[in-house]
């Protein structure tokens, strides 16, 4: 039998108080960007922001800060231009700006035009444009919100359902946190929020879940054989450490896929792959440090026997 | 009949469902393209055929134009709104049914919008004019040139004024110079018209710009800032009467309009009569021009009456549509045509001038419209697949346009393919190292969750996307949940002493719910993402949902029927 871990006796519990501080400072990023979000300040990309993005290549290798200087340079200061690694496509290049038009003319051709003017020579071969009218950024990010609304509604109905109110609360509580966090450290690196990075974040909702589950699980069953006063801290560490080394595997083998996206899956799945990494990491540490802490801090203030 | 023998057939009955929803799919996906060609050459559209019956690419992958139209309800009559957005998809599926794209999807968005996907096409601009123009083919007189000489003498005065009070207050440096160029000083004439006449029309039109040079020209320009940039071109040589048809260089397009779209010259042009562009540009005189006319705002013709759309040629060999009129509506034609013989009837698409041709002789049956020299031949089958179409019933704009190279697509593809590939392989290295022959039956498990998921995304028609991709791969990390909660479970109870059937079974039982529990969770994002995500958000969902959903069944009673298949476990290599 190959284990990662032998049987462990991890005093996870009694780490709840360093847990609770590193939570409550990403917790107030997270809250941060969160606030963002909702007063409309976060860097919103341009599927909600509306705007226009063109990705093409040159036929001879320029500078990205070449192209960056003739493009803001002439007015979209706001554009965003990344360097693409393509297959048998080199110079590739995206360029994004929160305009669809300017001066009565569509923003992509004014781009294509400042790239012809200033690199002429050099010819530029466009590969995609995508050009959001601002009346259909609004109707994705209300989409969006439905979205959010109706799949943490599904979660809370089907938390209730299966727990009690104490422990619906607490893998609610740890679930928005994992959220949170990751949206928090997705603004410290300056990530826009896209449609795919929210994708991402209500998959991560459910991923982060279902970690939570299988620990309460474990402490249901473990609750119904120890029921001696004063054994609950106690349960509740065994628990997770029973449950630890599935934790660990499931976390590695959807890391894995995870982080294969990240480096294969190219540009278009970037930010969404690099969310669910970071999710798929706070998602473990929160079930093992965060979930389980919460309702032990719970029954210690008003003991109850948890069911 | 044992549970067991049960589970074999199920198992059986859904594999061979697997290849039958996949079989097409699997065909497509492993030819060559020599393979296709080959294909394509014994039985013509037989490609075609199968790539209808395989599993669909988004546009992502495959590339292709996707455009959000508005329908613009406030432009119609209320009474028209009701059906209009039912009756502008018809419109432009008639119209993209001629492009010959093999599998677009036009539906209803919400209350006034329509989604256009086209597959594999990939000229953005030509679908955008097709599917975006509403083509009311209007037929308008023009203006007398009496009238449109004193309207811009009027606009100059005004436009003037404006502008010398604008300098005396400082808001206007010079950054209007003076604009005329020998270039301009010189009559632009239609290629038609010959040397002779440029003469007589000079002379006819007393036209203060031809004469311009020089200093004088730089403190005229002050005096007609609109008149400076038109040169007239439009006249009748049989009658010597001019009409108001204007050259205007391209690059000073936009400053006519800026001047005509003012407020206070708004308000002086008479509402009888309006200012329209041409549909393109040409060239005169080696230069790019559009062409402005005057014409008067009735509607003497609507373009519904044409019958018999089809291409021709002009007199010079130029392309044309030409059309045939029967009945009452030839009649009509006929009546207007022979009133206004010697006099320019313009051709007027979406209040843009196809041309304004001089009408020689009363025309009953038979017309033609004439494009102008910048219309190319595509033009001209544009022109008569949305003449033949029909008009839409309330303009439309386009709110979101997505155009993807199918270089980008196959790139994708690839992506995909590593990232899947790469995936996979990892994951069930991992399991198999780490559970041995027990992850090896996980392992087999988890390439039929893919199986069945594939074969299920075709015989459901769904569109695979990038994202459904990243959701396939996603599914083959979290499936395999189930079996490491299985298999944990197993080693449980393996060390609380328990024989290895027991342990198997109790391993089982116990995690079932859990895994149940856990499944549900990404169920319930999946399905929100699925009703509220659209395009390829919407692929992320399908691919999630029913991997994790097939996997509940590969994960758990495949591993236990391929387990349950040994009797009398000594030893078990977990």
């Amino acid at each position: 039998m190959l284990r990662i871990i032998g049987d462990t006796n991890i005093d996870f519990i009694g780490m709840r108080k360093k847990a609770f501080i590193l939570s409550a400072l990403f917790l107030i990023v997270g809250l941060g960007a969160f606030t963002m979000i909702i007063l409309n300040k976060a860097n919103m990309g341009i599927d909600f922001a509306g705007g226009t993005m063109i990705q093409g290549n040159f036929e001879q290798p320029i500078s990205i800060g070449s192209l960056r200087d003739a493009v803001i340079g002439s007015g979209f200061t706001d554009a965003s231009i990344q360097a693409l690694e393509r297959h048998n496509v080199p110079n590739s290049f995206i360029v994004r700006v929160k305009e669809t038009k300017v001066d009565d003319m569509d923003a992509a051709e004014r781009l294509l035009q400042i790239i012809n003017e200033s690199f002429a020579g050099n010819t530029f071969h466009l590969d995609s444009e995508h050009i959001i009218g601002p009346a259909v950024g609004e109707s994705l990010k209300r989409d969006a919100q439905w979205a959010v609304f109706i799949s943490v509604l599904g979660m809370i109905i089907y938390i209730g359902l299966r727990f009690d109110f104490r422990s619906g609360v607490a893998a609610t509580i740890a679930t928005f946190h994992d959220v949170l966090v990751v949206l928090g450290i997705l603004l410290i690196l300056d990530k826009e929020l896209t449609l795919l990075v929210v994708t991402a974040l209500l998959t991560l909702a459910g991923y982060s879940l279902t970690d939570t589950v299988v620990v309460y699980d474990r402490i249901r069953e473990n609750l119904k054989k120890f029921r001696g006063k004063g054994q609950f801290v106690g349960t509740v560490n065994k628990s997770i450490n029973e449950v630890l080394s599935r934790t660990i595997m499931t976390s590695l083998t959807s890391l894995t896929v995870v982080v294969i996206i990240l480096i294969f899956g190219g540009e278009v799945l970037r930010d969404f792959a690099l969310a669910l990494t970071i999710g798929i990491v706070v998602g473990t540490y929160s079930s093992v440090f965060v979930a389980s802490p919460v309702i032990v801090e719970w029954e210690a203030r008003s003991p109850k026997r948890f069911k | 009949m044992k549970s067991q023998t049960w589970r074999f057939i199920i198992t059986g009955i859904l594999v061979i469902l697997g290849f039958i929803g996949f079989w097409n799919t699997l065909r497509l996906w492993t030819m060559s393209d020599e393979d296709k060609a080959r294909m394509e050459e014994r039985n013509p559209g037989s490609i075609n055929e199968l790539e209808k019956k395989a599993m669909r690419l988004g546009l992502d992958l495959q590339g292709g134009v996707h455009v959000v139209l508005r329908v613009k309800m406030e432009e119609i009559e209320p009474s028209a709104r009701e059906d209009a957005v039912e009756r502008a998809i018809q419109v432009i599926r008639n119209r993209v049914d001629f492009t010959g794209v093999t599998e677009p999807i036009i539906q209803k968005q919400g209350d006034d919008r329509i989604i256009v996907d086209l597959p594999g096409y990939t000229d953005a601009e030509r679908a955008e004019d097709l599917i975006g123009q509403t083509a009311q083919l209007q037929f308008k007189l023009m203006e007398s040139n009496e009238n449109a000489t004193l309207l811009l003498n009027r606009i100059d005065s005004i436009v003037a004024e404006i502008r010398k009070a604008q300098k005396e207050s400082g808001e206007l440096t010079d950054e209007e110079p003076a604009q005329l160029s020998t270039g301009d000083s010189s009559p632009l004439i239609e290629p038609d018209t010959t040397a002779e006449e440029d003469d007589i029309l000079a002379d006819l039109l007393g036209d203060d710009t031809l004469a311009l040079e020089g200093e004088e020209g730089a403190f005229l320009s002050e005096a007609n800032p609109l008149t400076q940039y038109l040169d007239q071109f439009l006249y009748s040589s049989k009658t010597n009467t001019p009409w108001p048809g204007y050259i205007v260089m391209a690059k000073d397009r936009k400053k006519v309009e800026n001047m005509l779209n003012m407020t206070e010259i708004q308000s002086v042009i008479p509402s009888d009569v309006q200012f329209a562009w041409s549909t393109r540009p040409d060239v005169a005189n080696a230069q790019e021009v559009y062409r402005l006319y005057l014409l008067k705002r009735k509607v003497q013709f609507l373009g519904k009456y044409l019958e018999n759309i089809k291409l021709g040629r002009g007199q010079f060999q130029e392309n044309t549509v030409d059309f045939r009129l029967t009945g009452q509506a030839a009649a009509a034609f006929a009546r207007l045509t022979g009133a206004n013989i010697d006099k320019p009837l313009a051709i007027v698409i979406d209040d843009k001038v196809e041309s304004a041709p001089i009408i020689s002789s009363k025309i009953r049956n038979d017309g033609q419209i004439t494009m102008g020299s910048g219309a190319t031949l595509e033009d001209a089958q544009d022109l008569q697949i949305v003449l033949k179409a029909g008009a839409l019933p309330a303009p439309v704009e386009i709110i979101e346009k997505n155009v993807v190279g199918p270089t980008l697509g196959s790139d994708s593809i690839r992506k995909g393919l590593i990232s899947s590939l790469v995936g996979l392989a990892l994951v069930l290295i991992v399991i198999l190292i780490y559970y041995k022959i027990s992850g090896l039956i996980a392992d087999v498990a988890l390439v039929f969750n893919i199986f069945f998921l594939l074969a299920v995304m075709a015989g459901l028609g769904a569109t695979l996307t990038m994202p459904g991709i990243a959701g396939i791969i996603l599914t083959v990390g979290i499936s395999v949940d189930a079996n490491i909660l299985i298999f944990e479970r197993i080693r449980e109870e393996l060390r609380t002493g328990k024989t290895v059937r027991a342990s198997i079974d109790a391993g089982y039982d116990r995690a079932l719910l859990t895994i149940i529990d856990s499944h549900v969770t990404t169920l319930i994002t999946a399905g929100a993402l699925f009703l509220f995500g659209s395009g390829p958000i919407k692929g992320f969902a399908v691919t999630l949902f029913w991997g994790v959903l097939l996997s509940l069944y590969t994960a758990v009673v495949i591993t236990k029927t391929i387990f349950d298949l040994r009797k009398g476990y000594k030893t078990l290599s977990i």
